[in-house]
């Protein structure tokens, strides 16, 4: 059993509680245009390149074989003095990436910290995932999500990991389509799941300026999660002007679609009001 | 900060009192400078000119006084003297006594009179007795100004101290004031404050027992003495502006075994966080016992961007001290030199920085010259143990007939100085030497490299040598294997326990030495400015390094890693048995400051230092990544490759971003400063 990862990352100091490692599972069904993971979005390796520090030596294109299209051979990384190419996604066994996290148990426990699987879409690579947390005897897990996934696969996810931070990113269902390109029914379906379980979540809203900063989105995430037993809180997240920043790397156009420059408006006054624990990231 | 403190600080950020200053006339005459004068005797005249030639100045609102007026210092001898005394001598950085440990708070106990009146005829005597004349004579000087000025509070403090012992937590902090600044007068530097929470405590409680000041009062006055250590500062400068070994130690053990953080440990800390000053440095002593809320209250320095706490760890430290020989009462006791060095206040006159081991320089010469010939790595590591052997008796060997500058006001300081009447320049309890050990990661890298490539794969020695040579130009495969190579810092055996090995042998190198004092030779694991010699000599390395690409400071990974994140960072760096290395050099991280925009980050920090403690490591420093350093990394990508910005929901290598981006984070930094 295998899966492609693109990022492994300790002490992601944002993604749960105490000391945490997480892994950033490649390939997303989702076209957000506001995502800051564009080498998280195709399922496949790929090159990945600084152009901000390239020289233009041009001893990269002196090697490659492939002029006409690239094909992830990595031919021109050791020609690059800078070492400035890498390819990104790396295909991993199940048995030794949960070795690698599982090396650092003592450190999660010792902090209360733990396994976060992100992406991409973490469910997208979801029997591998689990093949891995089968692996990882005692260790707290959580993953953020779309939600986007099956019901069974959703369900799954629910019984096996201790903590899951979903995604509510738009809550106007024509929007939702228009901006992450999928439909929002089977999300909002999950997210209900969640709200009427016992698995402990997170709701987290990326507030996009123009997108979803309007009381009637705040409104909709407050009703989602109103009863849930088992939310932790609520985590605002505001759009950060650098979220383009890897779209060049990886020989694509970020193309926003939104007024990037429009700081974004939040309505967590519903939150307050509901007495729904909520935090806003700056 | 109280409208008071406020007021003091712009004043002197402004430099109010820069305007007092007065340089002397190169061409004064010196009247100490007399052939016929010993150099104690010299010395003590130099220092009674210094304090004669102070003009009291008075900030509005004073609370501790004493700011220097006369910056410059003319030497004690002359060219010609002085050439002649390096003739013969092996002098150490400036020849002065510098980085000690003063006990302060014996004589802000005593006063400077009850000490006086132990002094007899000899000479030392005699210099001291001048010293502390000189000393009183200007803080009656000040006393009358603060009079004059109907600051009757000040003037009567400075009518009790330092001539007697300190009654009040103000009499004590302007003893230590005055005490600290006539160390400058007398030409002494990198000389630190030492354990201040231990010797100043007895006054602060006594004044809160009693009900004289509140702990608002306490900590206003605290406030205070912390801006006098800036006021003069600037001329001070150690190797940077900045480097002038004013720190200070907070909590740690007792010398009779107790917790030693109390009340004022953490009056200090949140001291240094409101005033947001370099000086006084803090080194914070912990160990498996302190709580997670001691570590949390040093992070948030760590998260203002101060580069302190330096984290020093008992657990680790007394027993090494202890196993090189010292009292365990004294272990107990360590404080830090201006940087890293382990000292003991009031009984050491040791030179902890008098050389340096190479590691890189040395792994690197051995390859040049042994590789070929070694058939496995058991041959090259017998050569690299040779290697270290020798240059450590080197270093040894041109440290011969070592002088150091009088210091008899210093001496007062130190324990049997006094009463044997002995310079501390001549010696003291301790005598012992320490060498810092420079590149270790990165020679732990050439190891790994070499073991995997040339012994397991089969490289030829010699082609991997041309390699070097052409400083890798056509070998870019080769060069790329290289740098895949296992690499110290991202927990992997097969590079850490080179690591392990070398640090060992370093102290196996230096462990039946003695100096020409009758003291022993530590070893350890810091650079000081000594990493940038180090890597000048250097081509390119058998770690896939180019030429020219700067070793790391401290005990730190090579600059040209990916690494895999701080977990495994602490995990490979706390390998080595530390205990061995306890000269000291701490491990440095980096972090950028966006780590710290959730409250619950100065948690997960302090949980990681914890971590270190935890796992035997020595010393620690924590640095947040400032403004200046991005702009740096953004004009030299090559040195920076470790840098690690969070942007928003993701983390990335600082060069590899888009410039708009990066000024984009410079401009973040910019504000969160």
């Amino acid at each position: 059993m295998t899966g492609v990862v693109f990022d492994i990352k300790e002490f992601a100091v944002f993604d749960g509680p105490g000391i945490r490692t997480t892994v950033f599972m490649k390939g997303c069904p989702l076209r957000c245009r506001w995502c800051h993971n564009p080498e998280g979005l195709s399922p496949r390796p790929q090159l990945m390149v600084s152009r901000a520090a390239c020289t233009h030596c041009g001893a990269c294109e002196a090697v490659c074989p492939h002029p006409d299209g690239c094909v992830a051979c990595g031919a021109c990384i050791a020609a690059c003095r800078g070492g400035y190419r890498r390819i990104v996604g790396q295909t991993w066994s199940a048995d030794d990436l949960a070795a690698r996290l599982h090396k650092d148990a003592d450190v999660y426990a010792l902090s209360g910290g733990g396994v976060t699987f992100s992406g991409g879409e973490p469910l997208m690579q979801w029997n591998f995932v689990r093949a891995v947390l089968d692996r990882l005897h005692g260790v707290h897990t959580a993953i953020e999500t779309s939600g986007f996934a099956s019901d069974a696969v959703f369900e799954d996810a629910m019984a096996r990991l201790d903590l899951i931070m979903l995604d509510w990113k738009v809550s106007d269902p024509a929007a939702h389509r228009r901006y992450t390109g999928v439909d929002q029914e089977i999300i909002f379906r999950h997210a209900r799941m969640l709200a009427a379980g016992d698995t402990p979540f997170i709701l987290r809203m990326p507030i996009i300026p123009g997108v979803n900063d309007n009381p009637a989105h705040f409104e909709t995430a407050a009703s989602l999660v109103r009863d849930a037993k088992a939310l932790v809180r609520i985590d605002v997240l505001p759009y950060q002007r650098a979220a383009g920043a890897k779209y060049e790397m990886v020989s694509m156009d970020y193309q926003p679609d939104f007024d990037e420059s429009r700081d974004p408006q939040f309505f967590t006054q519903v939150f307050a009001r509901e007495r729904i624990p909520f935090q806003v990231f700056r | 900060m109280t409208a008071r403190i406020e007021s003091l600080k712009q004043l002197q950020w402004d430099r109010a009192h820069h305007a007092a200053r007065r340089v002397l006339p190169a061409d004064m005459a010196l009247p100490y400078r007399d052939a016929a004068l010993s150099d104690v005797m010299r010395c003590a005249l130099r220092t009674k000119m210094a304090l004669d030639m102070e003009t009291p100045y008075l900030f509005p609102g004073e609370l501790i006084a004493f700011t220097r007026t006369v910056p410059n210092l003319p030497f004690l001898f002359s060219d010609e003297e002085w050439a002649d005394i390096r003739k013969n001598h092996f002098i150490h950085e400036s020849g002065n006594v510098s980085n000690l440990s003063p006990d302060y708070g014996k004589v802000i106990s005593s006063g400077l009179l009850a000490i006086r009146e132990h002094l007899e005829q000899s000479e030392e005597h005699a210099a001291m007795r001048m010293s502390i004349d000189a000393i009183l004579a200007l803080t009656a000087r000040y006393e009358k100004a603060a009079r004059a000025a109907g600051d009757d509070a000040l003037a009567n403090v400075l009518v009790r101290v330092p001539a007697h012992g300190a009654r009040s937590f103000r009499e004590a902090l302007q003893s230590l004031r005055i005490l600290h600044f006539a160390m400058w007068c007398e030409g002494d530097y990198h000389n630190t404050l030492g354990r201040f929470d231990q010797y100043m405590l007895p006054y602060l409680k006594v004044d809160l027992d009693a009900g004289y000041l509140t702990q608002e009062d306490a900590f206003e006055l605290l406030c205070a003495f912390f801006l006098c250590c800036n006021r003069d500062s600037d001329l001070y400068p150690g190797m940077q502006q900045g480097d002038n070994g004013q720190s200070i130690v907070l909590g740690g053990m007792t010398p009779d075994g107790r917790d030693g953080y109390n009340l004022l440990s953490q009056m200090c800390l949140k001291a240094c966080a409101e005033m947001r000053l370099i000086d006084p440095k803090i080194n914070l002593r912990v160990s498996r016992d302190t709580p997670l809320s001691v570590f949390e209250l040093g992070t948030q320095l760590t998260k203002l961007g101060l580069g302190f706490p330096q984290y020093e760890n008992d657990d680790v430290a007394i027993p090494a001290l202890m196993a090189l020989g010292y009292a365990e009462e004294d272990a107990r006791n360590y404080a830090m030199a201006a940087c890293w060095e382990f000292i003991i206040p009031g009984r050491g006159m040791e030179i902890p920085n008098i050389g340096a081991l190479p590691f890189a320089n040395t792994v690197d010469k051995v390859l040049w010259q042994k590789l070929p010939a070694c058939a496995d790595m058991e041959a090259l590591k017998a050569e690299i143990r040779r290697a270290i052997f020798d240059s450590v008796r080197r270093t040894l060997c041109e440290r011969q007939n070592l002088y150091v500058i009088p210091a008899p006001y210093l001496s007062l300081f130190f324990d049997g100085c006094m009463e044997n009447s002995q310079d501390v320049s001549l010696g003291c309890t301790y005598n012992n030497w320490g060498l810092h050990g420079t590149g270790l990661a990165p020679a732990a890298d050439m190891l790994a490299a070499v073991e995997q490539i040339v012994f397991g794969e089969g490289l030829p020695a010699l082609t991997l040598l041309s390699a070097m040579d052409a400083d890798f130009e056509g070998f870019s495969e080769l060069r790329q294997r290289l740098k895949d190579a296992p690499k110290m810092g991202c927990d992997d055996d097969r590079a850490d326990k080179h690591a392990v090995w070398l640090l060992d042998t370093f102290a196996d190198a230096v462990k039946d030495l003695k100096n020409e004092r009758g003291g022993i030779v530590r070893a350890g694991t810091g650079s000081a400015m000594f990493y940038i010699f180090h890597a000048g000599e250097l081509g390119a390395t058998a770690d896939g390094r180019e030429r020219g690409v700067p070793l790391p400071a401290n005990y730190a990974p090579s600059l040209n890693v990916k690494l895999s994140g701080p977990v495994s960072l602490i995990k490979s760096f706390t390998k080595p048995d530390l205990g061995r290395a306890i000269n000291g050099g701490p491990l440095t991280i980096e972090f950028s400051d966006s780590v710290f925009t959730q409250e619950e980050s100065i948690t997960k920090v302090a949980q990681l230092v914890r971590l270190f403690v935890l796992r035997g490591g020595h010393q620690l420093q924590l640095n947040t990544v400032n403004r200046e350093r991005l702009l740096n990394a953004q004009a030299h990508p090559e040195n920076y490759r470790n840098l690690i910005v969070r942007v928003w929901g993701w983390s990335g290598y600082f060069v590899e971003l888009d410039k708009c981006y990066q000024d984009h984070i410079i401009r973040r930094a910019e504000l969160n400063l």
